[in-house]
């Protein structure tokens, strides 16, 4: 036994010393900024309220957004889900006790870009701590429907895995509240369960639809004998088919719905040769054809939610390409109006409060509605930022910008930092559809934006006008390939140079006006894997979204532009060094290292330290493989070796490089960010603020704000600002106990992004980065007892001011509002006064930075330079205002000292107060002084609302604004200083005389004060 | 061999996840804050400390006596405001955003926040005060893993607390409340523990929504003047 110890200890210590030695947690106060927008967000998938609950309490599920909750009907969401998978498939709240809630993560909307689930999370508190109970492998689950009487009771219907066979699909029982389940109908691995009914007046009655369908990277199939319709009488242990009335198989997907309030009436949409709408007044025993209106059969298996009132069995909803509601039933439907503005079209999801069936909530593939009037007409959601991106661009611009393309949300364009934060209105549109790559051209005013399939533009961003710029094929040439996210990409090296990829490489160099072909087809050209005007199966579905044996990603090395690189959705990588002359294909060289063959190529980054080294990385997921591949050669692509880490999770979309410390690396996966600070030996997971399952699709570091960008597939732009910690963090300083980094010039001015007043209510918005750079330090260990203060001294070592410093491990970021200590204000007023809060900001200079780490002191520089960019305050004007300033708070000081003078007097004479209450003297030496601090300052008892303006309240309006000028001062505003200190002046003397009036007739109260 | 190695590992690893279960936990905290016996003697405390803000300081005096009153004080800017909580009443006067006069909490609200004048840490009386407590698991706080435990009360009100491993001192503290239909959150994080007279152990550095408060003093079973617990008419 003790030799096992020993073994198991050797073990666990070896993969102790494989874990990254530094974490996330370690840059915890590196809050990461998530942008939205909430101006167009993303696809909803499911949708649940508490019933009993006035509809105030929503669940809404995304695409790629994880879960978010409301508790005030929408005005505001929080999201709930940030440390899971973020693909929800569908979500149950037990009405019986709803602080009950299931999520089951792998969302069922089975179209190319779906994302998979890793199980099923339980809540029993609402959702501030989740559990996950299990069913990790089923990929993509549909519905959870929890027993109406018995909540222990729970029903899972799991189409199952899309991209390969899975025994895992079927429809799954729970008897105990989903601790354990059981599989109770399957038919095969191809054959999944799309949809589940139960009859909430007979529990025991269950109808679940059966649905075979795969796809393939170049092809769809929707359809196939297995689908069925099928009821159980017994709770599930027996299903029969049903077919009385239906139409002759196979079916594809079908889509059914009962009345709550009588359950006989059914309806279902059944995907087949010539799909239809089916109704059923016996409980799903006969069934007869009753429409196939466009938006109630259009794309069965993306369009598969069909609702009937809670209370009403007439009125039917179908929330398809368009929303249509029935008032008989089903067998007419109504298009939701128009009135309001457009409803984003693709909808998957409803909910409908039982309780007062006006009110519904919508989900489409971009974003949440709420309707009052059943359903005719929709307000927008603005507050949930869940926008599907699949690639960033950034400019390099002050503040910079961020470019992206969306799905089913077009192409938009936001600035990193704006007045007042980015909110929705932030947010600007460059191009339509789908939209992928969107590219900012060096010229400052173009940008590159594309629609599915390749569909190109150059677009003027000052007049949103756009030019097609797609190269067109000769007749020579086969038909060109554009995949779905076609790459559009600007030289690193040189960025005049424009890429794009059909089969064959483009090149531009005036901005996409002539194209060169530059390579012949990169991809197999496998012609089995061309046959998309096939794909969809029952019902034809080719909207290129599965173009096949195209190419996928393009990248210039940084080092010379000569150096490009190729990869395809095929698996092909190939390189020129001659700027497309020649290419040499490297892929037979990867597999050698462990890629699957075939893996689409999802992004290249050519070293920007060494022109043979570049890092890869292939996703194989269409083929069923969610195994993360990166890879790296420095030898141009001879040799490979697969970088890999227990850490990471699914397939891998994105490899970004550092700018400047080669060893840093981050790598985007369909489940998470990770970052290596050693090269790649050791990898950890990005929190800070980003979801820690995020589908990261894109990753961009700015060159001069070191931020790192993020385009999310579900979360919006994320942007992490000024990772400069995380770059400077080396091993030296890992082993130090404490380390404080040099913190860089600070420009003295207040900020740069300007006042943009409040933020309009309903809207996603998120701050702006600091904007005065922190001090920063790293603490090896949290300081449990013991303090830490940061103090700054100017260059005579006057001690300018102290802060409270943070005692977290890792690093620390604190903030110095660059003033010194504001001045002391006197006791008596009925008002606050900022001026009690106010300094002027320091002058240009050295100073110093001691920070006392219990009894130890580190001591750094901090230099603080003139703001030159700003042409309204020269040097010498800025010395003025700081003088000015300083003069103000020597007479607000004095205000304050004559208070306190006469505050002091006040309390002596009234301090025993029988005696006072006699003493007639005291009386009118009282009210004499008071009579003075009433002109002194606010005495009044009044609102906030009253402006009582006294000495005082005037010389703290004023000092306030010197205090925050960043220009020259007025001739007013120098003169009311002079002003000011004469109407001091006045009541100093008024002072005086009440003392000498009053003195000779309080002997007694001199003796005490010493007066 | 292969199969026994691979149980052993799972075997030890899940000793180092969940050996500690949550009555150690809580004893280990009780121990580290200065242990029950300690805390028993202590009847009243008065606290001295200050916030700042922008450089200026916010000063604020607690005075505490056990299952009896609390009050604080905070003076901003030469305003004095006050909270006074007893068993039978409440007050609050904060003139900082225009409040004329004290104004009274309601029967109710004495009623629920009468758990709040137990002087004693909150894991010595959940019990008495028919709170419960679950493990919840671990959960990041500026860079430590911690225990996080969440306490309920009879109201449903939630109060999680993260436990340092490393001390068993609560670092950081979140609690949801809803008031006339409106939810709050508050975020308190503790550092900067000391052992004080009498063994019991305190931090002197409570961070949260307010702004960070640096204790000053703490005084242990100092006399309170019991006028002190009625407003000023």
């Amino acid at each position: 036994m003790n030799k096992l110890s020993t073994l198991a200890l050797t073990i666990c210590t070896s993969l102790a010393i494989a874990q990254s030695p530094v974490n996330s947690s370690m840059f915890g106060v590196m809050e990461a900024r998530q942008l939205g927008p909430g101006t167009m967000s993303g696809r909803i998938t499911a949708i649940e309220g508490v019933n009993n609950d006035e509809g105030k309490t929503i669940y809404i599920g995304t695409a790629g957004g994880g879960v978010w909750k409301s508790t005030n009907a929408g005005a505001s969401y929080k999201p709930l889900f940030d440390k899971y998978c973020q693909s929800i498939g569908a979500l149950a709240i037990d009405q019986k006790n709803p602080s009950t809630v299931f999520v089951a993560t792998g969302e069922s909307n089975m179209r190319n870009s779906v994302s998979i689930g890793n199980g099923v999370y339980k809540t029993t508190d609402a959702g501030s701590n989740w559990k996950k109970i299990g069913l990790d492998s089923i990929e993509h689950i549909s519905k959870i429907i929890i027993h109406p009487t018995n909540s222990d009771i729970i029903y899972l219907a799991a189409p199952g895995a899309l991209w390969s066979n899975s025994k895992h699909r079927g429809l799954y029982k729970s008897a105990d509240g989903g601790q354990t389940w059981d599989k109770i109908f399957y038919i095969d691995d191809k054959t999944g369960c799309a949809d589940l009914l139960i009859d909430p007046t007979n529990p025991q009655i269950l109808f679940a639809s059966m649905w075979q369908f795969r796809r393939q990277p170049f092809s769809f199939n929707s359809g196939g004998k297995t689908s069925g319709l099928y009821k159980s009488i017994d709770g599930g242990k027996t299903w029969k088919e049903i077919t009385n009335g239906l139409p002759p198989k196979p079916f594809g997907r079908i889509a059914m719905t009962l009345a709550p309030s009588d359950p006989k009436q059914m309806i279902a949409i059944v995907e087949n040769a010539k799909t239809g709408l089916y109704i059923s007044a016996d409980g799903g025993e006969t069934w007869k054809n009753q429409g196939a209106t466009m938006n109630t059969v259009a794309r069965p298996f993306y369009f598969s939610t069909i609702v009937i009132d809670p209370k009403d069995p007439k009125r039917v909803y179908r929330p398809a390409f368009q929303f249509a509601y029935s008032s008989d039933g089903g067998y007419s439907f109504t298009e939701a109006s128009g009135d309001g503005g457009w409803v984003h079209s693709d909808m998957h999801a409803l909910w409908i409060n039982p309780s007062n069936t006006n009110v519904m909530y919508l989900g489409t593939d971009g974003g949440v509605y709420m309707s009052v009037d059943k359903g005719i007409t929709w307000h927008f959601n603005h507050a949930l930022p869940v926008g599907q991106f699949y690639h960033v661009g950034i400019d390099l611009k002050e503040p910079y910008n961020v470019y992206g393309g969306l799905q089913d949300n077009g192409s938009w364009t936001a600035p990193s930092a704006a007045p007042g934060g980015i909110g929705n209105a932030s947010w600007k549109r460059v191009g339509g559809g789908d939209g992928f790559w969107t590219v900012p051209d060096i010229d400052g005013k173009t940008v590159y934006s594309e629609y599915q399939g390749g569909n190109m533009s150059r677009v003027n961003i000052e007049t949103a006008k756009a030019e097609n710029i797609q190269p067109q094929k000769t007749s020579k040439e086969e038909k060109l390939r554009w995949n779905w996210n076609t790459p559009i990409v600007t030289g690193s090296k040189n960025p005049k140079n424009l890429y794009v990829g059909a089969q064959y490489l483009y090149k531009s160099t005036d901005q996409g006006r002539n194209w060169t072909k530059i390579s012949e087809d990169l991809t197999t050209n496998d012609k089995k894997k061309q046959e998309q005007e096939e794909s969809g199966g029952l019902s034809a579905d080719n909207t290129s979204a599965e173009n096949h044996c195209t190419i996928f990603t393009i990248a210039e090395s940084s080092l010379d532009e000569n150096l490009i690189f190729a990869g395809t959705d095929d698996g092909n990588l190939q390189y020129s060094a001659n700027a497309g002359t020649t290419w040499t294909n490297v892929t037979p060289n990867i597999a050698k290292c462990g890629v699957a063959k075939g893996a689409w190529v999802s992004s290249i980054q050519p070293s920007q330290f060494d022109k043979n080294t570049v890092y890869v990385t292939f996703e194989n997921h269409m083929y069923g493989d969610f195994n993360t591949y990166l890879t790296k050669s420095t030898d141009l692509g001879k040799t490979w070796v697969r970088i890999n880490s227990p850490e990471f999770t699914s397939f891998a979309h994105k490899i970004k490089e550092d700018v400047e410390n080669k060893n840093l690396l981050f790598l985007g996966t369909e489940m998470g960010l990770f970052a290596t600070v050693d090269g790649g030996a050791t990898w950890f997971r990005m929190k800070n603020n980003i979801p820690e399952y995020a589908l990261v699709r894109d990753i961009q570091i700015h060159p001069k704000t070191h931020d790192l960008v993020l385009a999310t597939h579900g979360r919006g732009i994320i942007i992490l600002d000024d990772i400069r910690p995380l770059r400077n963090l080396t091993k030296e300083i890992l082993d130090q106990d404490f380390y404080l980094f040099q913190t860089p010039d600070i420009i003295l001015n207040n900020g740069k992004f300007g006042w943009g007043g409040s933020e309009i209510s309903g809207d996603w918005s998120v701050g702006n980065p600091s904007e005065t750079p922190t001090i920063n330090y790293y603490l090896k260990q949290r300081l449990s007892s013991g303090k830490i203060t940061v103090e700054i001294y100017d260059e005579k070592n006057n001690l300018i001011q102290s802060i409270p410093g943070t005692v977290r491990r890792g690093i620390n970021m604190i903030s110095w509002n660059l003033r010194g200590l504001p001045p002391k204000v006197a006791e008596g007023s009925t008002k606050m006064d900022v001026a009690g809060f106010t300094a002027p900001m320091v002058l240009p200079g050295n100073y110093t930075v001691k920070i006392k780490v219990k009894d130890k002191d580190y001591t750094g520089t901090i230099k603080c330079i003139h703001d030159n960019e700003n042409k309204d305050l020269s040097p010498e004007d800025r010395l003025l205002v700081y003088n000015k300033a300083l003069q103000l708070q020597t007479l607000y000081n004095q205000v304050n000292n004559t208070v306190d003078s006469i505050n002091i007097i006040q309390k002596g004479l009234k301090e025993d107060s029988t005696a006072y209450s006699k003493n007639k003297n005291a009386q009118v030496f009282y009210d004499d002084l008071q009579k003075v601090k009433a002109e002194l300052m606010a005495t009044k008892k009044t609102s906030i609302f009253a402006d009582e303006e006294r000495v005082r309240e005037k010389i703290s309006s004023l000092y306030t604004n010197f205090c925050g000028m960043e220009s020259k001062p007025n001739t007013t505003q120098l003169q009311a200083i002079d002003d000011l200190q004469s109407e001091y002046n006045t009541q100093k003397t008024n002072y005086k005389k009440a003392i000498t009036k009053n003195i000779p007739k309080n002997l007694e109260l001199k003796k005490k004060l010493g007066l | 061999m292969k199969k026994l190695i691979s149980t052993l590992i799972i075997a030890l690893l899940s000793i180092n996840c969940f050996s500690q279960n949550l009555d150690e936990i809580v004893k280990k905290h009780i121990d580290a804050v200065g242990g029950k016996d300690n805390w028993a003697k202590v009847k009243s405390i008065k606290t001295t400390g200050s916030v700042k803000a922008n450089g200026a300081d916010i000063k604020i005096v607690m005075l505490q006596v056990d299952k009896k009153a609390s009050r604080q004080d905070i003076a901003v800017m030469g305003m004095n405001g006050y909270n006074i909580l007893t068993t039978t009443e409440g007050w609050s006067y904060m003139p900082f955003g225009g409040q004329t006069k004290p104004e009274p909490l309601t029967p109710d609200d004495v009623k629920k926040s009468q758990d709040e004048l137990s002087i004693l840490p909150d894991f010595l009386t959940y019990k008495e005060q028919g709170k419960k407590i679950e493990y919840i698991g671990k959960d990041d706080v500026d860079g430590t893993e911690c225990f996080k435990i969440k306490m309920t009360n009879k109201e449903k009100k939630e109060v999680t607390y993260y436990i340092d491993p490393s001390t068993y001192y609560i670092i950081k503290q979140t609690s949801k409340d809803t008031k006339d239909g409106k939810e709050y959150e508050n975020t308190s994080s503790m550092s900067n523990y000391k052992k004080l007279d009498g063994g019991i152990v305190c931090p002197y550095n409570i961070s949260g929504g307010f702004g960070e408060m640096e204790i000053v003093s703490m005084e242990i079973n100092p006399k309170i003047d019991e006028a002190l617990f009625k407003i000023a008419k």
